[in-house]
């Protein structure tokens, strides 16, 4: 294959992996911060702020991961 | 009255949708008049959602902005050189248009310094999306004016004026003060101050401290907001969608924390956790300090790439438009403008959402690692202080006995 073309598959696999981790970390997240409201419903309002802050950290390297894949894909053109 | 508000907040949605089909609507003159496919990823998606030296008002114009390039000229001598815009640039300066594909190293091949080739290029607007270079000597800093250092700019001026405005009618007229802030927009503004005062400062820096901090958190929080909200506002940009705005950002998070680090926190990070063996803290040590390079650097990548991430969706989305027209032809082309425009319109909302939140996360994050840096350990630190003394004291009393014992034996 083209080096291109291993660039292209590339990004496209890394852009998928990053999002089936990040979507996986963040149902973990949620799946439990519902739990948690459900079961004390009186501390809704702090788990949500936790919840919104490490939902950013998980966020966070799924990002890292999709610029890199942006890198990949983009340089081919420049 | 209700109703007309909804109407009309639908057709603003509407509008907002279009308005990226419309300005990106004469796409790609790229290669002389002929919309490509790698025009339209190249000049269209990438160059609306990256930073430029012109501000698009693309159906009515396109307004060029300064140029400032400071420069070694061939003598060795140090030029700071100011054009109007990079057409006046390439026609008067000795500069010239770098081919497409030129990389850094091999960037030797013919440069387009003037004549015909030079024209056709400035007709085809390829001026502003390639790489200029200097014909003799080199560029050393390129300080021209970009498009997210004018929304930037626009975007601090917003903040300036608002809550100057608002800083007068708590002051001066005392409005707010004694009674209840009066207007909607002094309710709302008051709402979110005391929000970033309450939820976020209070809660994560520690003790009376946050009294400190809390002008920085303010500043970070609505400077941020309104860069992200002139991010969906159509011929506009968002500022924060830059990496070098957001760098400076955690930057200045960063120098918070290394000026106002307590000595708990520089001695844990220097030395370890207390009560660790040596080779722990050896392992320790620089872990911690990655650690916290890292967490700025993220705070950074964080907002950049949110920003940019949104934009480069919505403008694949509407580029998705002509690239299906290139593809397929007009008529599927037709059918996908419905899919685009709904789509666009649902990120679009997205997008307020993640404006909001960007900035409560970059705010909420700086205020943590501050309030971790700043925090003292009140508990531990007399346990800390006097279990080594009294150790060290009876190693001297040990010492003493073994000294006295053999004087008296």
């Amino acid at each position: 294959m083209e080096a291109a073309a291993l660039a292209y598959l590339a990004a496209g696999i890394g852009a998928g992996l990053a999002s089936i981790g990040a979507g996986v970390g963040i149902g973990l997240l949620a799946s439990s911060s519902m739990d948690g409201a459900a079961r004390q419903p009186e501390a809704t309002d702090d788990i949500r702020g936790l919840m919104i802050i490490s939902a950013a950290l998980v966020e966070g390297v799924a990002l890292f991961a999709l610029i890199i894949c942006l890198l990949l894909a983009i340089t081919i053109f420049i | 009255m209700i109703a007309r508000i909804r109407s009309a907040g639908l057709v603003v949605l509407i509008l907002l949708g279009m308005s990226p089909a419309l300005t990106a609507t004469p796409a790609t003159a790229a290669e002389g008049g002929e919309v490509t496919l790698e025009g339209i990823v190249n000049n269209s998606i990438l160059g609306h959602a990256t930073d430029g030296y012109y501000l698009d008002f693309k159906p009515f114009a396109e307004v060029e902005l300064p140029r400032i390039m400071l420069s070694r000229t061939a003598g060795g001598a140090l030029t700071l050189e100011t054009y109007g815009s990079t057409m006046s640039m390439l026609k008067n300066g000795p500069y010239g248009l770098a081919p497409h594909g030129g990389e850094e190293g091999e960037g030797h091949g013919p440069l387009v310094t003037q004549g015909a080739d030079l024209e056709e290029a400035i007709a085809a607007k390829e001026h502003l999306h390639s790489t200029v270079k200097r014909a003799e000597g080199h560029v050393v800093a390129d300080l021209s004016i970009s498009r997210h250092f004018v929304f930037g700019l626009l975007s601090m001026v917003i903040v300036f004026g608002v809550f100057i405005t608002l800083a007068q009618r708590y002051y001066k007229k005392g409005i707010g003060r004694t009674e209840a802030p009066k207007g909607a927009f002094q309710n709302m503004m008051e709402v979110m101050v005391v929000f970033v005062r309450d939820e976020i400062a209070k809660p994560n820096i520690q003790g009376e401290k946050w009294k400190t901090f809390l002008p920085y958190l303010l500043t970070a929080f609505f400077f941020i907001l309104v860069a992200n909200i002139l991010g969906l506002v159509p011929f506009a940009g968002a500022a924060t969608s830059n990496i070098a705005v957001t760098g400076v950002m955690a930057i200045m998070t960063f120098v918070i924390v290394l000026l106002y680090s307590s000595k708990d926190h520089y001695r844990e990070l220097l030395t370890g956790p207390p009560d660790a063996p040596v080779l722990v803290r050896i392992i320790f040590v620089p872990i911690e300090i990655i650690g916290l390079v890292m967490r700025h650097l993220a705070l950074a990548v964080r907002l950049f790439a949110n920003m940019v991430g949104g934009a480069l969706i919505i403008f694949s989305l509407i580029g998705l438009i002509f690239i299906i027209n290139i593809l397929f032809g007009e008529g599927a082309a037709v059918g996908t403008v419905i899919i685009s425009i709904a789509f666009t319109v649902f990120i679009l909302l997205l997008k307020l959402l993640v404006a909001f939140i960007q900035a409560y996360v970059f705010t909420i994050l700086s205020a943590l690692f501050i309030g971790m840096a700043v925090e003292e350990h009140h508990h531990e630190e007399p346990e800390a202080d006097t279990g080594p003394d009294m150790s060290r004291l009876d190693e001297r009393l040990d010492a003493v006995e073994e000294a006295v014992e053999p004087t008296s034996a």
